[in-house]
């Protein structure tokens, strides 16, 4: 028997592809979009290019999370529960702050705040796997 | 809540591993459930008692003193 089980995999290798080349399109559509002389159509098409390869990474995590076993499921379970409030305190704080000492967009922007959403996520499953180890 | 599973996985010589691979579950499921952390469905438990050919309640036991076994 093997020592690796199928559903210990979360997301196989077409799936960090996916990832990773969503990563780069969002990276690169953050570039093109510093140039400020793009029309208003081609600046919303580059905003818009990273939808598909993330909906390919969707795609691939709902796939990767029917392969999971009731504990790992659980565990996703946990990590969500714990980074939704964290988000939305999160959201309402900031909100709150702008409102009290207004805060600088250049600082503060969605484009700022999305990755602390999958930080609190992966620090949420991080919480989880210690619970059960 | 208790099990034996650590102790019936030992008899058949199995390892982790192979637990999970005959259960179809990850090895950290098998370990967890081992050393308590993890109470298994329903589901779970009746495939870890038709592998070890016994009854769920003779593998899973309530921390509770349960009632003594007659006969």
């Amino acid at each position: 028997m093997s020592t690796t089980t199928k559903s210990e995999r979360f997301m196989d290798l077409r799936g960090f592809l996916g990832f990773f080349g969503w990563g780069v399109l969002y990276v690169v559509a953050r570039l093109i979009l510093e140039v400020e002389t793009l029309g208003w159509w081609t600046r919303a098409a580059v905003a818009i290019v990273p939808v598909p390869a993330f909906a390919w990474v969707l795609w691939n995590v709902s796939r990767g999370i029917a392969r999971m076993d009731e504990l790992q499921r659980r565990m996703q379970l946990e990590a969500l529960a714990f980074a939704f409030p964290l988000t939305l305190l999160m959201l309402m704080t900031l909100g709150l702050l702008e409102l009290a000492v207004g805060l600088n967009p250049n600082d503060w922007s969605y484009r700022h705040v999305w990755p602390f959403v999958f930080l609190f996520y992966v620090a949420g499953l991080v919480r989880a796997k210690r619970q059960y180890e | 809540m208790r099990n034996r599973l650590k102790v019936l996985r030992a008899e058949h010589d199995w390892s982790q591993a192979d637990l999970a691979d005959a259960l179809g579950v990850s090895r950290q499921t098998v370990n967890s459930i081992e050393t308590g952390k993890y109470d298994p469905s329903l589901p779970l438990a009746l495939r870890i008692g038709r592998l070890f050919n016994q009854a769920v309640e003779e593998i899973f036991f309530l921390d509770e003193p349960a009632s003594p076994k007659h006969g």
